[in-house]
Order: C-alpha cells, then structure tokens, then sequence
C-alpha cells in the first residue's frame, strides 16, 4: 500500500546550464512509486526558464558544427558512469527502489550508458539519418541549373519531450537524439523516472555550463494534464514538435493544447508478439530451439518494455493429442525463462497481485487453460483453443500465453500500429508473413532462436527507425534555398 | 430485544428488523456466522466443481476458522474467467458448462434450443431456475452471478431492511413514487432489485419512473467491444449478429449523446408533476449532480414534500471532475437534509446501509474479512485497511465467499457513535485496479484500451 513515508528527493529544474534548486518559498511536492516523495521548484514559476520564446536564439547550436555536437557528447559519456556519477546513482537507486526492474537487469542497464555516446555509433547514426552535411550545410540538390539551384538543410527545432520512465534507457536516448538535431530541448519527466533525464543533464552541466548543447537543454517534471503548464509550453510561440511516449491519457492532454504548426510525434504504448510456425513442433531440436527464443524476446527487460513478447501465435491444431505437443513447448518456455542469464532476465522481486490474481482465476477452468509459474519466476499459459487471454494486455513479470491456431494468418486481422516486434520461427515463416504484417502496421521482426540474446545485446543498427518513425529526421525543419548558382 | 439466529438457516435471518439486527452482540454473531459457514462448506464443498477444485488445490477440507475460509473465497475474477470468445460466439453449451460449476442447479438439463442471445439466454436460465445478474468491471468483460429462485426471500428481505437501514423509512409501509436515470429493464445485477421487488419497493411498476423505458441489452454489453472494432474496419455487416441489434447500438448511441438534455426535460417534468409530494430520488450521484448543478444555475430548486429521499449509488466513479461539494448541491437543489447511500457489490446478495455517521455496516448474514497484501487475513480488531473479502451467508445455490477488487478501511469494534453494532468501513472505497499508477505513470509497454463509444454513453461517461 505504500502508506508509509518514503524518501524525500530534491529535484531541480534545470534551465539552460542552471541548476534551480527547490526552496521553501518555491517548491511543491509530488509522490512516485513505491511511496518515494519528490520536491522541486515549482514549475508554474519557471516557464520562461523552460521554453525558448525566440527562436533566434537557436543561432549558436545553427552555427556549431556536428561534429562539436558529437565531440561534446563523446565526452559526456565517460562522466555516465554509474560507480563515479552521484547523479545516476541516486536515478538509480530510486529506480530499484520503485521495483520495475530488479538489480542486475538495472545494473546492466545503467552499465550501458557510457556506451551509448560513443562517438562512432553516434557518428554512424547520424549519417545514416539526416545526414551530418544536411545539418552543416545548405545542400543543392540534383544538378545546378543556370539560374536557381534548390538547396536543403536539415534545420534544429524547439523540442518538448514527454518521456516514459518504465526503462531508464529512454531519458539518455532522448538527450542523444536532441543535441544531434542541433535543437532546443525541454524534457518533462514522468512520475515513474524523474531522475534519470536530470543526472544525465546535470552531468552536462557539470561538464561545461556554457557549451551551446548545454546552452538549450532543460529538463523539468510537471504532472501530466496540468493544464495551465500545457497551455503555457506547448504554443507554437515556443514549441515546434513534440514527442509524447505514453498511452490514451498522456496523448489526450497533449493534442486539448495542439495547434496548426506543432507537429507531434507520438510514441504510443506498443504491444509485442510471436509467431512460431509447424516445424516448431515436429523434432525436439526444433521444439527446444523456439521455446528458448521466445524466453528470450519475452524475458527480456523482464518483459517490461514494449518489444517484450506478450503473445505467442502456434501453428497447432486443438486436438488433444496437438494440445500435448504445445504443453511440451510451454514447459520449455517456462524452462527457457529459468535458464537466462541474470544479467538479461530475472525472477521478479515480488509479485504481481492483479495478473497473479488473472493467472489463478483461469487455473479453475481447465477447459480452456493449462497454466504454469507465476508472477514472480515466470509462467506459461496455454490457451485451449484459437483465443488468447483476456488480459493479454496485462501479461508481465514473464508470464507469456501460447495460443493454437490451424491456420496462422488468422492472426493478422489483430495486427496493427500498436505491434511492435514480432518475433518469428521458422525463417521461412519471417519471409512468408513479412509483407502482410508491414501493410498492418506492425514495426519490427525477429528471428526466434537461442542466438537471439547475442543478436538483441548487439545493439540496435544506427539507422533503424524506432516504431515505424524516422525520429530524427521528423524532428528537424527541412528547408528550401532556391537561388542563383553560387 | 434479543434475537436468536440459528446457523443452519441464515436466509431468514433478514426477516429480524434493523435495530434487532444490527443489536446482535459480537460473540454470539462470529460464532453463529462461524458455524453457519462451516455448514455451508460442508454442503456444498462436493457440489460445487470449482469450489471443489480450489479447495483441494489450498488443502482446505473444513471450515474451523476464518483463516481456512479467506484461502478458498472466489476472487471475483472468477464470475468472468470463462474466454470472452465463447460469449462473443454466443457458444452458449460451452457458456453454460462454465456457469454450470458455479452452481447447484444442474444446467446440463436446461434445453439451450433456439437461443440466439445472451438476454434469451439469460431468460432461459431463469426460467429454468435462476436469476442472473451481470456486472461489467473496469474491463468491461461481463460477469455473470449465477443465484437461484431459492434465495429469492432471503434476497428480498435483505432489500428491504437494507433500504429501511440506509433511509429511516420502511418501503412496505410508504410506497413512494420513485425516480431513476437508468433504464427500465435488464440484467445487470444493480438493475436486479427495482424489477423483482417493484411492489414491495414502490408499490409497484407504475409508480417507478426511469429516464429510459428501454431495456439494457446484455447482448450490447458483452459484445459492444467487438461491435466496435468490426465498425472501426467497416465490416459490422459482417458479423454473425442480429441486425435489430446493430440497429439497437446505433440508437442507443444516439440517446447516449443526447443523454444530459433529455434527462434535464425528463427532470423537469418530474419536478412540475410531483411538486408538494414525497418521493423517492436514485439514480448514479453523478446524473444528480449533474441536473442538480443545471438546476441550481437556472434560479430552480426542487419542491417535493418533505420526507423526501435521495438514495444515490456509484460514488462519483464516471465523473472525474467532480467539484468537493457536490453533495452539498444535490442536497442543496433537492432539499434534502442527507444523501441516503448503501454499498455493495454484485457477488454478495447482502449490501451494507450507511449509517447517522457515515459508515457502511455490515449486517450479519454478510461476514467481512481484511486481507494484507499477501492474501493473509488481517486480525478482526480495531481498524485495518485492506482488500474487503466476504462471505455472504444468504448463498445457498453459490459458494458466498468473494474477494472483491476494493481497498476498504474497516472498523471492527463496536464503537459506533450510532449505536449500530457490527463491522463497519469508511465511506473512502478505492478500486485496486484504479490505483496502479495512476494517469500520470508514463510507459512504453501496453495495449492502449479500444476507445469504446457505446460504453461510455451507456454508462454515462460521456
């Protein structure tokens, strides 16, 4: 319940290379997870420290070139090291504290940072997306005419971030990608992180307060539908895109404040399946090698991240005697989720009361289900018939429902914008459904297989878009400069 | 006075008035409850399939404390843990075998000949021998409350000395005429009352005035999900439903967009044609605020005789923004000295009355229990804040015990100002389900809800 008092955090606004710290006279309080209690400055004060009004005063990050963008962020990541970084370790140990993941996964995740600003795969990425001259450079575009050649360049923009906190990694992807836009960047906190975006910028600051990337970063919480803080940020006097993560309510606050001439970007909840074809089912070898795979695309992050699998669609009959066969499969499933390495995949740390409460309820009705685990080391549910669980939108803590179908495709007509990543097994089976997942929407697809872990640890490819988006290139400004050759 | 209950016939015990009732000494009652239970168990452990099966899974084989009993109550997930796909089927043999574990009647004899919905369904059902009552939660997946003709008594007369509790005033004896925002008929276990004990309640059918004549289809409930996503891809002519249902969804999507003007003209006429009479106010509070506030802003105020009562449910659970004082307005406009409440919930036949001082108190054929956040039973002394189980003792077709999906603040001495005796909770109720987060909590992970049209006008949320 959560009744008793937690710790009481400080949380400063940070604004543009200044750190304003809560006081007496300016400050209000607001509660996280696990009863932690946070203390800031009070936002309603503090607008004009948060937004950027005159988009003139873009020039400085206009005129720095990415390369310095990079150099400086390349820099910034040795300082992300949890064991010397306070800041992060006080992200961190609120983020344990509030129980999404448990130590080794968040160790790990923490342990990642440095990595992500290293310079080359920043380098690699932004070539593989605007283009390092488009933001440099007034680029002419095919060949020179005699009297007008059009030239383009990728342009920064006044951002506002609204971030989701269930995988800390979303707070220092979001700095990454908008100082590579040369943009001006406001990140509102969610309740379920609010430190991990403040460390990493507070370490920016550290660095050098007067850097021009330092120079429009400002990082704030507010809570989500504070009407008056919407109204008074998202104008399109002071803001030109924003990226808003999260499901129906965050959205709605965001698009009552919407006008022409905001563009929003919205990272919607995604929800995440897998596919495993016939052949999955007919030798051990095959058997073993699907089951380990999909513990891997669902216990990853513990199976709190979007990508996690949730779902998995089997190419079986509901005879008895295929029932059996897809029990077999669920028992290595649920072996599969034992066997991972405790730095990928953990038990949880405690139980997940209303999905443990879903799992037994249905354990009454063997008819329809053969369930197995639970919420803390896992579990398996084997649907019966051609249907999933009700609360499949629940399924968490490595709890995944196996589901029969004759005949694969009739899954698809459930397929749309909000599917993430699918895995798949067979390979053949990848190719056979590629195109008509994409028509649908779905964003992603992955090969089932005991490899995978290498495979997901590998680290995404530079250019891929995230959820169907091309982020950075959907957060610049393009713009034409039609003229004389010069 | 004193009473004397006996164990082995808690149906009749709701035949004792209120002050007798809630005079019982504490003692007495937890044993007599005690005893009851155990005899309960006992007969219907080996009747009952999945009571049966829960049992043996917790090693539970009698009842000597309440301790065994919290470790084989139902979670209330349980009345819905059949595959919404056998409903949205209308498989109804496979509908029916679920329901069949749940109860004593014997529904492999029910002829399921002819039925082509869950309301004839529903019908046959009762013909047969039952009376069910459907609640839809927060998922919106119907559950389905499988009591029988047998506890039709014991029901009504637990409806009547709850309705005397929460008002002062003994229906039998003032029939008034009464006023509600909800639909004429249907089967949703709140709407069970105000069609089976009209005469008692109000004297009768005529003298009940609901904002809709119109039935609450439960063939629309269950299945408006998936009527709206098949209209979402234009293909609701392609599914296997009868088209007067498409046609009864479209025009009660209608009403439910005109719903706030026709209940301030239906309220309006009430006001004229029963001016200087008694009367009996209900419905959700939210629809009271709402014509109470447009009232109040218009210079009106409602002039019925004074006696009059307002009984209102459902807290301000589909108004969000509600203002602090809303009860002051509606007793306010309605001039009313208080707002008559009672809570309970559909997998208990009994509810509790609010008190003079603003607590639900349990009778006694219903037994409350604290659960921790572990599922244990928290002890049954001073005030602990939990999940509410109970056992509802009026069960005899259905296993009574139930965990709910609220978090509840309980009083377990008898120390209230009002003089009631028994447990008793704080009138602040929260669902579990509401308080995960809140909206506030951002993520990357989940299935964003089907927004659902047809319910939120149903229901009044919109």
């Amino acid at each position: 319940m959560g009744s008793e008092m937690g710790r009481l955090y400080e949380i400063p606004i940070l604004s543009r290379g200044r750190v304003i710290p809560p006081t007496d006279d300016d400050c209000v309080e607001f509660s996280g997870r696990a009863g932690a209690r946070f203390r800031c400055p009070d936002p309603h004060k503090h607008i004009h420290d948060l937004v950027l009004g005159d988009a003139g005063r873009l020039q400085d990050l206009h005129d720095l070139p990415i390369a310095k963008v990079m150099d400086f962020l390349a820099a910034l990541g040795p300082r992300l090291k949890l064991a010397d970084n306070p800041y992060l370790q006080e992200s961190y140990d609120l983020a344990l504290e509030a129980g999404g993941l448990t130590k080794p996964l968040m160790t790990r995740l923490y342990d990642s940072l440095p990595a992500m600003f290293d310079r080359a795969r920043l380098e690699a990425r932004i070539e593989a997306t605007i283009g390092s001259r488009y933001l440099d450079s007034w680029v002419p575009q095919g060949t020179e005419g005699p009297a007008s050649t059009v030239r383009i360049r990728a342009v920064g923009s006044r951002q506002l971030h609204i971030t989701a906190g269930n995988v800390p990694i979303v707070a220092p992807q979001t700095v990454i990608s908008g100082a590579l836009t040369k943009s001006d960047i406001l990140i509102k906190t969610p309740s379920n992180d609010p430190l991990t975006a403040t460390a990493v910028v507070r370490t920016m600051i550290d660095m050098d307060p007067d850097h021009p990337v330092t120079r429009h970063f400002a990082v704030a919480y507010w809570k989500g539908g504070d009407s008056v803080m919407d109204a008074e940020v998202i104008r399109p006097s002071r803001i030109d895109k924003i990226t808003a993560w999260g499901g129906m309510a965050s959205m709605q606050h965001v698009q009552k404040h919407l006008k022409p001439g905001i563009d929003l970007v919205s990272a919607n909840p995604k929800f995440s399946l897998s596919l495993v074809g016939h052949e999955a089912l007919e030798s051990d070898e095959a058997m073993q090698e699907a089951a380990m795979g999909v513990a891997i695309a669902a216990g990853r992050f513990n199976q709190t991240a979007c990508a996690s699998t949730r779902v998995v669609y089997v190419e079986s009959g509901t005879d008895e005697e295929s029932l059996a066969k897809l029990i077999r499969f669920g028992e290595l499933v649920y072996e599969g989720f034992q066997s991972l390495p405790p730095h990928f995949s953990t038990p949880a740390d405690e139980p997940n009361p209303s999905l443990e409460a879903e799992m037994r309820a249905i354990e009454m009705e063997d008819d329809f289900y053969w369930v197995k685990g639970d919420t803390v080391k896992g579990g398996v549910i084997v649907s019966r018939f051609e249907g999933r669980v009700d609360f499949a939108g629940e399924l968490n803590n490595r709890v995944v429902n196996i589901v029969p179908l004759e005949d694969l495709t009739s899954m698809l007509g459930t397929i749309d914008d909000q599917a993430q990543t699918i895995g798949v097994y067979p390979t053949a089976l990848r190719l056979r459904l590629r195109d008509q997942l994409a028509i649908r929407g779905a964003q992603r697809m992955l090969p089932l297989s005991s490899q995978l872990i290498d495979a997901v640890e590998g680290g995404a490819v530079p250019a891929a878009p995230h959820d169907g988006n091309e982020t950075l290139r959907r957060m610049v400004r393009w713009m034409i400069d039609q003229g004389p050759a010069a | 006075m004193t009473i004397s209950l006996l164990p082995e016939t808690p149906g009749a015990w709701p035949e004792f008035g209120v002050a007798d009732l809630f005079a019982v000494e504490r003692a007495e009652r937890e044993a007599v409850q005690l005893e009851a239970i155990r005899l309960r168990f006992a007969r219907l452990r080996d009747k009952l399939p999945a009571l049966r099966k829960l049992a043996e899974k917790q090693g539970v084989a009698q009842i000597d404390s309440l301790q065994d009993l919290i470790k084989i109550c139902f979670d209330h997930r349980v009345m819905k843990n059949y595959p919404l796909a056998i409903l949205e089927n209308r498989d109804f043999p496979k509908l029916t075998a679920w329901l069949d574990k749940l109860t004593l009647h014997d529904l492999s004899r029910v002829d399921l000949g002819g039925l082509k919905s869950i309301d004839s369904w529903i019908e046959r059902l009762q013909d047969f021998g039952l009376i069910i009552g459907t609640s839809s939660g927060t998922t919106g997946k119907l559950s389905f409350m499988p009591r029988s003709k047998s506890e039709l008594s014991a029901w009504r007369s637990s409806w009547l000395v709850l309705q005397e509790a929460a008002t002062g005033v003994d229906p039998l004896a003032n029939p008034l005429p009464s006023f509600s925002t909800g639909y004429r008929s249907g089967h949703q276990m709140a709407m069970k009352p105000s069609q089976l004990f009209a005469q008692e309640m109000y004297g009768g059918r005529h003298n009940l005035y609901t904002l809709y004549n119109g039935h609450m289809s439960a063939d629309l409930m269950a299945l408006s999900g998936k009527m709206q996503a098949a209209e979402d891809k234009g293909e609701l002519d392609r599914l296997d439903i009868d088209p007067e249902l498409i046609e009864q969804r479209r025009q009660m999507i209608e009403q439910g967009r005109r719903r706030p003007q026709d209940m301030q003209i239906w309220f309006e006429k009430l006001l004229t044609d029963f001016r200087g009479q008694r009367v009996r106010i209900g419905g959700m509070s939210a629809d009271l605020y709402r014509v109470a506030q447009a009232g109040l802003d218009k210079g009106l105020k409602a002039d019925f005789a004074p006696g009059s009562l307002v009984a209102t449910g459902g807290g301000m659970k589909s108004y969000k923004n509600a203002p602090d004082n809303w009860q002051e307005i509606i007793k306010t406009f309605f001039g009313a000295d208080r707002l008559h409440t009672f809570y309970g919930f559909s997998e208990s036949i009994g509810s509790q009355p609010e008190c003079a001082c603003g607590f639900y108190h349990f009778f006694p054929f219903t037994v409350p229990m604290m659960m921790g956040k572990d599922g244990e039973l928290l002890p049954r002394q001073g005030v602990q804040k939990g999940r509410l189980a109970a056992f509802d003792l009026l069960a005899e077709s259905f296993w009574g015990g139930f965990v709910t999906g609220d978090e509840v603040t309980m009083h377990f001495d008898d120390d209230c100002p009002c003089g009631w005796k028994g447990p008793r909770i704080e009138k602040t109720i929260r669902r579990y389900s509401e308080m995960e987060g809140g909206d506030d909590k951002i993520t990357c992970a989940g299935s964003v809800k089907a927004y659902d049209e047809f319910m939120d006008y149903v229901m009044g949320a919109a």
